[in-house]
């Protein structure tokens, strides 16, 4: 079996970025903005991260893949924080509620805890790139996505985490007079999830700033969020402001709101269904009505990433 | 009867009124809403089924609203409707399974996920659906004889609780729609265990 087993810490040629274009936002505001007018100016400054260029990883360029259009992924979003209903996310999320500035919060089991604006965090890992994702929501619908962001890695790498330090925490913003739907009670707000170390140390484990080469829209998860393409979207916590490395497993959000359904893992799994609907296939979106099936892939397409991770475990149990 | 009323009593004007859900459709696809270009199996499948069930809720409050309100003109309008809406959510819930078979894609998904409760629940209301709708006609009534269509018609009562089930199975957070969609026959047969009670204590 050829597994391509890279250490997480070496990342491939492709995907460092010159150290040309490392940058600064606030800069590069400075420097074009003002040649180009206030137009491209206020453009630009419209969230977090928009003045790093970022360049594709040519190992995750999604040369097979057949990427969403942007409108969809922006218009079609499950951010309970504002609403249950995917089309109005979009509105919800851009009424007042402010990612920038944005602190983020890394603590816990480390050496190097640290409160980091975002902007500073993406100089400080070395700027962004892009990877071109599968996006698999675990209720069965797919999409896939250029994302601009680095990897998680390099978070850890920063913090410098102590041995005893077993898995990751992520924690989302916690607003209700900003996102009406953390008024309501039936979610335990905030939503959190978490990681294994060997997960999150996985070359795969991303964190995204930006979609299509734009900072990311407030309603895909401004300004920073997890993205682990071989788990359901739900694992893929949006707007993080805290990361804890801790030593017990954290209970994520939907395993505590229904752990029939809703496992720690949430690995894409075409042979474990959920129990109201089978996980073999999957709608692509924006495929239309007739033919917007297609097969589910074992860990959406990367098992050869990840597989390993998960030897000797019970998938069918540790759902 | 005024005349607003008895205009209220024509078919026409019935049959327009259970269209509404059709012409309505058509507003979010018309304008391109990204919801229904996202995803159009899952829109359409939601959509005709809430109005299924919206419909369901209608007939099922035509009873309870006969016996608390006999004399509002606009209760005996649906009771003279009552038919004719009672297929009309046989016809939705048809129109909900047909779309369910498009949005599973295979009839191996289509046929695999029966075995879930979430899904049985449907079908089984659906084919109860199917057998009032067959006996919805004077000739069944005839042949049957009111005592037994009657009891047949009761089945209705178990298809309320499946579709409880069933909507309330679908949704992730609370059971909010579920108790939006069913309270006003909750509400209202609650009243009418009260009358029925009270009438049988002062026999």
């Amino acid at each position: 079996m050829n597994i391509k087993n890279r250490k997480s810490w070496e990342l491939p040629e492709s995907a460092v970025t010159p150290e040309k274009n490392y940058l600064n936002r606030r800069h590069f505001l400075k420097t074009v903005g003002m040649g180009s007018g206030a137009l491209l100016g206020a453009s630009l400054a419209k969230g977090a991260s928009s003045g790093f260029p970022s360049i594709l990883n040519q190992d995750f360029n999604g040369e097979d893949l057949e990427k969403t259009p942007y409108d969809l992924i922006k218009g079609y979003n499950n951010f309970y924080e504002f609403t249950t209903d995917k089309g109005d996310v979009q509105k919800l999320a851009n009424k007042g509620w402010q990612t920038e500035p944005w602190d983020i919060e890394i603590k816990g089991l480390v050496d190097n805890p640290l409160k980091i604006e975002v902007n500073d965090l993406i100089k400080k890992v070395g700027g962004i790139e892009q990877r071109v994702y599968r996006f698999r929501c675990v209720e069965a619908w797919s999409m896939v996505i250029p994302w601009d962001g680095f990897p998680l890695k390099k978070i850890i790498d920063l913090a410098q985490p102590k041995s005893e330090a077993k898995y990751m925490k992520f924690t989302t913003f916690y607003d209700p007079k900003n996102a009406p739907g953390q008024r309501g009670r039936s979610i335990d707000w905030p939503y959190v999830e978490g990681l294994t170390m060997d997960e999150a140390s996985n070359e795969l484990a991303f964190m995204a700033t930006g979609i299509y080469g734009k900072p990311i829209p407030n309603q895909n998860g401004a300004p920073i969020r997890l993205v682990v393409p071989w788990k359901y979207g739900f694992k893929s916590i949006k707007s993080i402001v805290k990361i804890e490395f801790v030593k017990r497993r954290p209970l994520n959000t939907w395993q505590a709101l229904q752990p029939r359904e809703y496992g720690f893992y949430a690995n894409v799994n075409p042979k474990v269904d959920h129990p109201r609907w089978s996980q073999a296939s999957e709608r692509v979106i924006g495929a239309g009505f007739f033919s917007s099936r297609k097969p589910t892939l074992m860990f959406n397409g990367y098992e050869e990433q990840v597989a390993h991770l998960y030897e000797g475990l019970d998938l069918k149990k540790n759902y | 009867m005024n005349t607003f009323t008895r205009w209220l009593r024509k078919k026409w004007i019935l049959y327009i009124f259970l269209c509404i859900p059709v012409f309505y459709v058509f507003v979010p696809i018309s304008q391109y809403d990204t919801e229904y270009l996202a995803d159009p199996a899952k829109y359409l499948l939601e959509y005709v089924g809430k109005a299924a069930t919206i419909l369901f809720v209608i007939v099922s409050c035509i009873t309870p609203l006969k016996l608390l309100f006999p004399k509002v003109s606009l209760v005996n309008v649906l009771v003279f409707h009552r038919r004719q809406i009672g297929v009309s959510v046989f016809v939705y819930a048809m129109l909900h399974l047909v779309i369910y078979y498009f949005y599973t894609g295979t009839w191996e998904i289509f046929i695999e996920d029966w075995k879930k409760l979430f899904i049985l629940s449907g079908i089984l209301a659906l084919v109860l659906l199917l057998v009032l709708t067959a006996t919805s006609n004077n000739w069944s009534v005839k042949k049957l004889g009111a005592k037994r269509w009657k009891q047949i018609h009761r089945l209705s009562y178990l298809i309320m609780l499946l579709l409880i089930f069933h909507q309330a199975a679908q949704e992730k957070t609370g059971y909010r729609e579920t108790a939006i969609y069913f309270a006003p026959l909750i509400i209202l047969q609650s009243f009418r265990l009260v009358k029925i009670g009270m009438k049988k204590a002062k026999d």
